[in-house]
């Protein structure tokens, strides 16, 4: 697994994939042609990954990404160095904080 | 992160006023669907600030009375905030005697200065429906039709749904303010709320919007009048035009049969990384006639909070009664600063971090892993974090491992950065 800031990404074996997993909304590229696996909503910095794949996500708000990377590629950041990841499939983690009664995501 | 020291996660950045018109975004935005090279999105319409575009939000007006077949409005009434807003649609359909005099009058000048008559023979019915709600549901049943319902959540969840929490949360919070401001009994209450419901909400609809309208880029001149109806799964650039082009200039509306009333958008709108309101030195939301909310992190705090916020103390924290605001107290404090004031020892240290703990009066304990940035700064230096964890966290693994959803044994970074 790789963390870059607040976002792990988690490799996960194509057979261990959720049944569905693969016909999930497909998320769109942004205007630069990246997929953001997670956007900071004042910033507008992203940790994005450049090159072919798809990024799916379950809907809700607690639902889960997973990237399918076919040839690898790399995840980039405004702060944090970038990250080369092998082709697979992979499940992107959102960092969170705990809050009495509640539980926050952290964003950057 | 953006984070500072002092302000924990998500705080140290602000979203400000001037001059952030929707067309001036030209961030990333996974949530619009927008052509490449398109720079205004709809997340950057819902979190517009600053004066209204008048002449632009009266045209789209004329615009949307006329797709739904019905005359210009007569009078067209400019207010400061949703607050002024409905307090005078209240006056103008007859309701508003029991509101508080200092409201009642800002709103009563607005009505005076645009010529319209309080009481409900001078306004007309509410056309809501005809303006907002048929032509809205029209165009998404044509979607749904033509792109199967399989097609149209697809095109929900990727337009509309990363933006309807934060625009529907900050939309209600606005709600409860009003409600708050004008109603003094469970009666007046149920009066208030009925105005707002005659509104639209302008920039707030951006949400649903994205979905059906297309990109928030102005239709080309005479695009919109040339009747030709869009085909298949493409959004019909001419059904909701008007809608749209209120959206991008103003902020909540009200439209009756001979009059509309308009209201300003936020001066300023400071929210954190996650969305929510957010300040710690004044109001959260702020409209120009001082219609204003006050919170940090998305909880509600009182408007002379802020003020208490810069003058504090380890020994005023502890103090503070109220183990909500003493939690935001120490929030804006800064943990590390608690810490070191405090004279707290780390609970464990391993190569993920260090784990603290305060004990608090009355609370749950705070326990915290302290994470650094795997990235240095330009200056060399490491950026340090401090995530709350669960209070019966053991380790600072389990600490790190908890803020993933994995367990300590499960979290393994082969590379951070």
């Amino acid at each position: 697994m790789y963390r870059q800031g607040d976002v792990l990404i988690v490799p996960v074996p194509e057979e261990s994939l959720p049944a569905g997993t693969a016909a999930l909304p497909r998320q769109p590229r942004d205007s630069r042609g990246r997929l953001v696996l997670a956007l900071g909503e004042v910033t507008g910095h992203a940790h994005a990954v450049v090159g072919p794949g798809l990024l799916v996500r379950e809907p809700g708000p607690f639902g889960a990404s997973y990237l399918h990377l076919p040839d690898g590629g790399r995840v980039v950041h405004e702060e944090h160095a970038a990250i080369p990841l092998p082709k697979g499939w992979y499940r992107v983690v959102r960092q969170r904080e705990y809050t009495p009664g509640a539980v926050r995501v952290v964003a950057d | 992160m953006t984070t500072t020291v002092s302000g924990g996660p998500g705080t140290g950045t602000v979203e400000r006023g001037a001059g952030t018109a929707p067309a001036a975004d030209g961030r990333p935005d996974p949530g619009s669907g927008a052509a490449g090279g398109e720079p205004a999105t709809w997340r950057a319409v819902a979190s517009a600030t600053g004066p209204a575009d008048r002449t632009a939000a009266e045209a789209a007006v004329r615009l949307a009375y006329r797709r739904a077949g019905l005359a210009a409005p007569e009078r067209v009434v400019w207010t400061g905030s949703p607050l002024e807003g409905t307090a005078a649609a209240l006056l103008l359909t007859g309701v508003g005697d029991r509101l508080p005099e200092q409201v009642t009058a800002r709103a009563a000048a607005a009505l005076r200065a645009a010529g319209a008559v309080p009481g409900r023979e001078g306004a007309g019915r509410p056309v809501r429906d005809e303006i907002r709600t048929r032509p809205w549901a029209a165009e998404r049943q044509r979607l749904l039709a033509a792109l199967g319902p399989a097609g149209w959540a697809e095109r929900w969840a990727l337009t509309a749904a990363p933006l309807w929490d934060l625009t529907r949360a900050l939309a209600d919070r606005v709600r409860t303010a009003v409600v708050e401001e004008l109603a003094r009994t469970p009666e007046d209450e149920r009066t208030v709320r009925l105005a707002m419901l005659h509104a639209v909400l302008g920039q707030h609809d951006a949400p649903w919007l994205a979905s059906v309208a297309g990109p928030p880029a102005p239709a080309a001149p005479g695009a919109a009048d040339d009747g030709a109806p869009a085909t298949g799964g493409t959004p019909d650039p001419g059904a909701l035009d008007g809608l749209a082009g209120v959206a991008r200039a103003a902020g909540w509306w009200w439209p009756y049969e001979k009059v509309v009333i308009l209201s300003e958008r936020p001066a300023e709108l400071h929210r954190d990384e996650a969305g929510r309101l957010d300040r710690g030195d004044g109001p959260a939301l702020a409209y120009p006639d001082g219609f204003a909310l006050y919170a940090w992190r998305g909880m509600p705090v009182p408007a002379e909070f802020p003020a208490r916020l810069a003058d504090l103390s380890a020994e005023r924290i502890r103090a503070e009664d109220n183990a909500e605001l003493r939690r935001v107290m120490l929030e804006h404090y800064g943990y590390d600063r608690y810490l070191a004031e405090s004279g707290a020892r780390p609970l464990h240290r391993d190569e993920t971090g260090v784990l603290w703990r305060i004990e608090l009066p009355d609370d749950e304990p705070v326990v915290m892993v302290e994470v650094v940035n795997s990235t240095p700064e330009p200056d060399g230096t490491r950026r340090t974090y401090w995530l709350r964890v669960p209070p019966r966290t053991r380790t600072a693994r389990e600490g790190v491992a908890w803020t993933f959803g994995l367990d300590a044994e499960e979290y393994h970074p082969r590379r951070e950065t």
